[in-house]
């Protein structure tokens, strides 16, 4: 080590370091400056971008040598006087950040670009940001907020206006309340909170997919200078699940290793290097048994080989079998004019947010807090407790910002579990952020799928019966595996009314790391089957696929087959729109030679009715405290991971209470001083969250009025809030905010009051009828257009028109951004992404060879809100951050057949595939010439 | 990851270190290298980091040849007036490479000198151990192929294709003095040391013939349009004897060089282009689909450039 002086934003740093330490390293270790981000540690995602004498660079692979007498310039050196930088108010007016971890590189690589590039074009930009990788935008608010400070700065713009929002809040495009924090580099997530003497940890990760244990020595480790603590396997046995009827993980692996990767010893030390170095030195001893990699070989019986988990009812892996039958499917498809059916396989994805796992745990007079980057504190809060055997009441769990989720950050992990567990053996903090490697290893991604489905119609196009043979591939453990198994089922029985539907689901255990929920979860998969069926289906009747959808769309207020309760139903409207918008008329059979469009729909649910834990506390509970400054404190468990929910509640209180969001102030996600909430996931904060803080704020209001009434003598019916104003119809009471907050808080202080949300009962009364109900329903549709390279095989998705029904766009900029997220990170999966195995172990464990669309891979989105105005939801809200998912992969895959004859029924699509098909159809087609 | 750096600022001080130090190696832009020591390859005590030299970074035009000095950034290079006009693929090939911020980093001596990349090699330390160490980590076996005799780990420099295509020489440097060979002599074809340099030497310049009148044509194969290295790098010439030069990358452990002229019989050509690279399937395409896009590349490269 030696003292190395740096510039950077114009000020002089002396720090100690070697020369060859990376400068990332220094800038976020040595010198506080978090808000370079490390999203990959291997120079393949942009996200440590910064300058050094005017030229972009990789922090994350420069060593730091090279920059020292250079002028560097982080994310916090773009601002100037404490004013935003106008690209950086661009990314936040115009929503071109959602979990922000991307922000600083993107914004970095944008400014120095721009500056050497002032006339680029929309093109050129999407080239130079092709190296920086965002997961939450597709890219498509980025480009444009670019594209605008291209032509601003050309006119010499300097700043753009505030937009005022003029009294009405809902339905207006709000920037993200959090969003300068992010764009300034300010916004901490868990890995750049500091803390005083912290231990560094690091995980020994098993070798082996399927193997007995049968010692483990650490000795050696353990004389290692700066080694304070080295936890195995046996001191933490609890087992624990998001699921209560899968608690089948432990902390590390015990008596077995299950899958590559399993944690199999944890060290703690004074550092990352010396922990690293001890997990080299730690000897474990294993016995190798006979590993199951594949859906056939856990289903079928295994012999005299072990299972992989005991539990398993019959000599197989077999973890979960869902069956739901509605009328004799057999007889159906026999009966019916005609029937189309597939097999399909799905290799796994991965949700690939760009901040990897990292967790901060100490322990002191109020018993163990946590910081962790988790979409759901709550159940966290369980399994630490249940784990560790401490009371609930003693533990807190604390969201910080989040970089991304997508379903991946939604299980309680050992990770969690195992640096609370040592920071209480200890009495320090430890803390501990995943390399992208251990990040994919971990997974709880996209189950790969194998099924058989078959949909029979009458010849006039009417949908009369579905039958699906499903198998999924769940990985070591159980993680949301039970849903998962149902939800690949019961999600067939919408958007088309399909009176005789049945399907099998089984679920089995393999040795590699556990599947579990990614956005949409569990059913774009089997959505993507049903939809290639109906467009099979449709060449066959010769009836126009977006026509034959139209003739089998539920309308609203119906039940389902399953007795689902749909309310608001946008499906034509959505199938409408993008029909118009695409020019899908003009187009659909009038294309040429490998150019054709496709189409698919979908619907999601908006939050799920039935709590994972069966009990009588409400779904969501949301605080609202006045206190005598006027200001409201909404507290709430809701995680805001990036989608916005933090600027959603401030949206419907303040839209409640007739007040300007400056009055509000949010305070979420920490399970000791706010309400519970469940948690991110199944798509349910808006409807569920937004009710309950709309609930509040209704009754925050009524207090106030009935304040102001007892005051005044006027009588409550008469007396209005808006635009911050308390006054009665005939303006003889007219009081200013702080006037009527003086009134409802005198003699009496802060007020609180609380809203929750609790669904209504739903559904049947058959065994599986849980599975699936919400209290509302969203619906969408997409049309992509492809052109293929009938050569090489090769798709290029030149455009994607979608459509989706989210009730009514609370925040029309936050709505766009999860839609068009959603369909980028569904075009992953359609062309591009997949989870690569050898024996177990993850061939693509990084951002080079997992193949997330960049900015160039991504095509235009055209993007259209729906807005059917659901009856339950907060001003008539429902979800859209998971259902716009589900149609763009099939509509993509239809574009191709349209395209060239091949039908696509394995993902991703390979242009290895789509050439053999093609050359193999126009075989055929010589044949019968 | 703890390593002594020297910064040397001539060519002959670079040198002068590879004499006084026993374990180093040398980093350009380090893009690569750097990722590679992180995952526990290419390490060395000490690192000689050659970036600062500004002897590398010469271009020179001489009265039939152009030098291009190997410390040049593929950015650099992309945007050069010269080379867009007289060697196009080869700015191509250099736009091609990696994503825009590396490539302000990355240089194209770098790119020339790139590791041989597979999936079994480019993994953690923690990673080989778990698949049984390949060949080219002193394991025993080559796990693609299960023989223990050649390492088939891809070379997957996208410039060097296009300047071998270009019959482009480069410059060694030694202690001993400077020698010039063509630049596709570089390569040995094996897998496990791609390279025939002395470790002791460092490339200073390529040198590209500019009185050929190349015709040219540029192809690559990746999944992505950003970002992927190469599943197959296809550069064909035609210069004005009509010499035809076919070279590929990214489907053998070395590029491969088939000449021929206008007259021959281009299927020969095309099929020599198929049968002579060593594809294995340790790429993100398979290798039948590389196979054939090789011959798709190639044909569709000749028709192109015959036309005209």
């Amino acid at each position: 080590m030696r003292h190395i002086s740096l510039k950077i934003n114009g000020k002089s740093y002396d720090v100690l370091a070697d020369n060859s330490e990376m400068l990332a390293n220094i800038i976020r270790e040595k010198t506080g400056l978090t808000g370079t981000k490390v999203g990959c540690n291997q120079g393949s995602c942009g996200a440590c971008t910064v300058m050094v004498d005017n030229k972009p660079v990789l922090s994350c692979i420069t060593p730091v040598i090279r920059a020292v007498g250079k002028e560097i310039t982080t994310i916090e050196g773009i601002e100037a006087n404490g004013n935003l930088h106008l690209l950086q108010d661009l990314f936040v007016k115009r929503g071109a950040l959602q979990c922000g971890f991307c922000t600083p590189g993107m914004i970095i690589t944008a400014l120095n670009y721009v500056k050497k590039n002032p006339n680029a074009g929309r093109e050129d930009i999407k080239e130079a940001l092709s190296g920086n990788l965002c997961r939450c935008t597709g890219y498509k608010k980025i480009i444009d907020a670019v594209c605008e400070y291209v032509e601003l700065s050309s006119n010499g713009v300097e700043s753009i206006p505030v937009e005022e929002l003029n009294g009405k809040i809902i339905g207006s495009s709000v920037p993200f309340i959090e969003a300068e924090k992010k764009v300034r580099g300010n916004a901490e997530y868990a890995d750049d909170i500091r803390f005083k003497n912290p231990l560094y940890c690091k995980f020994l990760r098993s070798i082996h997919p399927h193997a007995k244990i049968d010692g483990i020595d650490v000795s050696k480790a353990l004389d290692i200078e700066g080694v304070v603590y080295i936890a195995t396997g046996s001191e933490i046995p609890e087992k624990f699940g998001v699921l209560t009827v899968s608690q089948d993980e432990t902390a590390m692996a015990i008596e077995k290793t299950r899958y590559v990767g399993e944690i199999v010893a944890a060290v703690a030390a004074e550092s990352n290097e010396i922990a690293e170095a001890a997990c080299k030195l730690i000897d474990v001893q294993y016995t190798p048994i006979k590993p199951f990699f594949t859906i056939e070989s856990s289903l079928n019986d295994i012999g005299d080989a072990e299972k992989i988990h005991e539990h398993c009812k019959f000599n197989n892996n077999v973890h979960k079998k869902a069956e739901l039958r509605f009328g004799d499917q057999k007889e159906g498809l026999k009966n019916a004019d005609i029937v189309s059916q597939m097999n399909f396989e799905f290799e796994g994805v991965n949700h690939a947010f760009t901040e990897p796992h990292s967790v901060a745990a100490f322990w002191d007079e109020n018993g163990l807090t946590l910081i962790t980057a988790t979409q759901v504190p709550h159940y966290v809060h369980r399994a630490l407790s249940k784990v560790l055997k401490v009371p609930l009441s003693r533990v807190r769990v604390i969201k910080p910002y989040v970089g991304g989720g997508f379903g991946g950050k939604s299980d309680p992990f050992p990770h969690e579990i195992i640096i609370s567990y040592i920071a209480r053996k200890t009495g320090r903090t430890v803390k501990t952020t995943m390399s992208r490697e251990e990040v994919f290893i971990t997974n709880h991604g996209r189950h790969p799928s194998e099924m058989t489905m078959a949909l029979g119609a009458s010849k006039e196009g009417k949908f009369e019966v579905l039958d699906a043979d499903i198998a999924i591939d769940g990985g070591a453990y159980g993680s949301f595996g039970v849903v998962t198994s149902y939800y690949n089922g019961v999600l067939l029985q919408a958007p088309y009314d399909i009176r005789n539907i049945g399907f099998k689901t089984y679920r089995v255990y393999t040795n590699k790391p556990q599947s579990g929920a990614m956005r949409g979860h569990g059913a774009v998969n089997s959505r993507f089957a049903i939809e290639s069926l109906i467009d099979d289906l449709a060449y066959k009747l010769n009836i126009d696929p977006c026509e034959l959808r139209l003739k089998n769309f539920y309308n609203e207020n119906i039940l389902t087959v399953g007795e689902f309760r749909i309310t608001s139903n946008g499906s034509r409207e959505a199938i409408e729109t993008v029909m118009e918008k695409s020019g899908w008329r003009e187009k659909f059979g009038h294309l040429p030679s490998g150019r054709g469009v496709g189409v698919g729909c979908g619907f999601f649910i908006s939050g799920s009715a039935l709590p994972i834990i069966w009990n009588e506390y409400p779904q969501t509970v949301v605080h609202l405290k006045l206190d005598f400054d006027g200001r409201v404190l909404v507290s709430s468990g809701a995680s805001d991971i990036g989608q916005g929910s933090d600027t959603m509640l401030s949206m419907v209180v303040a839209e409640t209470l007739g007040i300007d969001m400056q009055k509000i102030y949010v305070l979420a996600a920490d399970t000791l001083l706010t309400p519970v909430d469940l948690g991110s996931y199944s798509s349910r904060v808006t409807f569920m969250c937004g009710n309950a803080a709309k609930s509040a704020a209704e009754n925050l209001r009524l207090e106030i009025l009935t304040a102001v009434s007892k005051k005044t003598g006027c009588n409550i019916s008469e007396l209005n809030i808006s635009e911050g104003k308390v006054y009665s119809n005939d303006r003889k009471v007219n009081l200013e905010w702080l006037e009527a907050v003086d009134i409802v808080t005198a003699h009496r202080g802060a007020i609180t009051v609380s809203g929750n949300y609790i669904s209504p009962k739903l559904g049947g009364n058959f065994k599986g009828a849980g599975a699936g109900l919400s209290p509302s329903y969203s619906f969408g549709a997409c049309i992509a257009e492809v052109e293929v390279d009938k050569n090489t095989g090769q798709v290029r998705i030149i455009n994607v028109w979608g459509a989706h029904d989210c009730g009514k766009a609370i925040n029309p900029l936050a709505v766009e951004g999860q839609l068009e997220g959603s369909w980028h990170m569904g075009i992953g999966q359609a062309i591009s992404e997949e989870m690569k195995y050898y024996n177990g172990l993850m061939l693509n464990n990084n951002f080079i060879d997992y193949k997330i669309p960049t900015s160039l891979d991504t095509p235009e989105f055209d993007t259209n809100i729906i807005e059917s105005s659901d009856p339950e939801g907060p001003f008539g809200a429902k979800e859209c951050g998971e259902g716009a998912l589900h149609p763009v992969i099939p509509a993509v895959a239809n574009a191709i057949y349209n395209a060239t004859g091949a039908r696509i029924t394995k993902l991703p699509i390979k242009a290895e595939d789509v050439l053999e098909k093609i050359q193999n159809a126009a075989k055929e087609e010589s044949v019968y010439a | 990851m703890k390593n002594k750096v020297y910064q040397p600022a001539t060519i002959s001080e670079a040198l002068d270190l590879t004499n006084s130090e026993k374990d180093f190696i040398f980093i350009a832009g380090g893009t690569d290298v750097i990722v590679n020591s992180k995952q526990g390859n290419a390490v060395a005590d000490v690192m000689i980091d050659i970036n600062g030299i500004e002897e590398l970074k010469q271009f020179t035009v001489r009265e039939n040849y152009l030098e291009i000095g190997t410390g040049i950034t593929l950015g650099d290079i992309s945007r050069d007036n010269r080379i867009a006009e007289l060697f196009p693929a080869l700015r191509e090939a250099a736009i091609s490479v990696a994503t825009p911020v590396i490539r302000e980093t990355a240089t194209v001596g770098g790119n020339i000198l790139c590791e041989n990349r597979c999936n079994f090699y480019n993994q953690s330390e923690w990673w080989r151990e778990a698949v049984g160490y390949c060949l080219k980590c002193n394991g025993d076996i080559c796990i693609v192929t299960g023989g223990n005799r050649r390492c088939f780990s891809k070379f997957i420099s996208d410039t060097a294709v296009a300047m071998i295509g270009y019959n482009a020489e480069i410059t060694i440097v030694q202690s001993a003095g400077e020698k010039i060979i063509p630049l596709i002599d570089l390569y040995t074809g094996d897998g496990i040391n791609p390279f025939r340099k002395e470790k002791e030497s460092i490339i200073k310049n390529i040198i590209l013939p500019t009185d050929k009148n190349f015709r040219s044509e540029f192809r690559k194969l990746r999944p992505r349009r950003s970002l992927d290295f190469t599943s197959l790098t296809s550069v064909v010439t035609i210069d004005s004897n009509g010499i035809i030069r076919i070279a590929l990358g990214g489907v053998d452990p070395m590029p491969i060089l088939i000449t021929g002229s206008v007259n021959d019989n281009l299927d020969f050509l095309i099929q020599n282009a198929v049968k002579k690279p060593r594809v294995i399937d340790n790429d993100y395409y398979p290798r039948r689909y590389r196979k054939q896009m090789i011959e798709h590349f190639v044909s569709t490269s000749l028709n192109n450039l015959l036309k005209i």
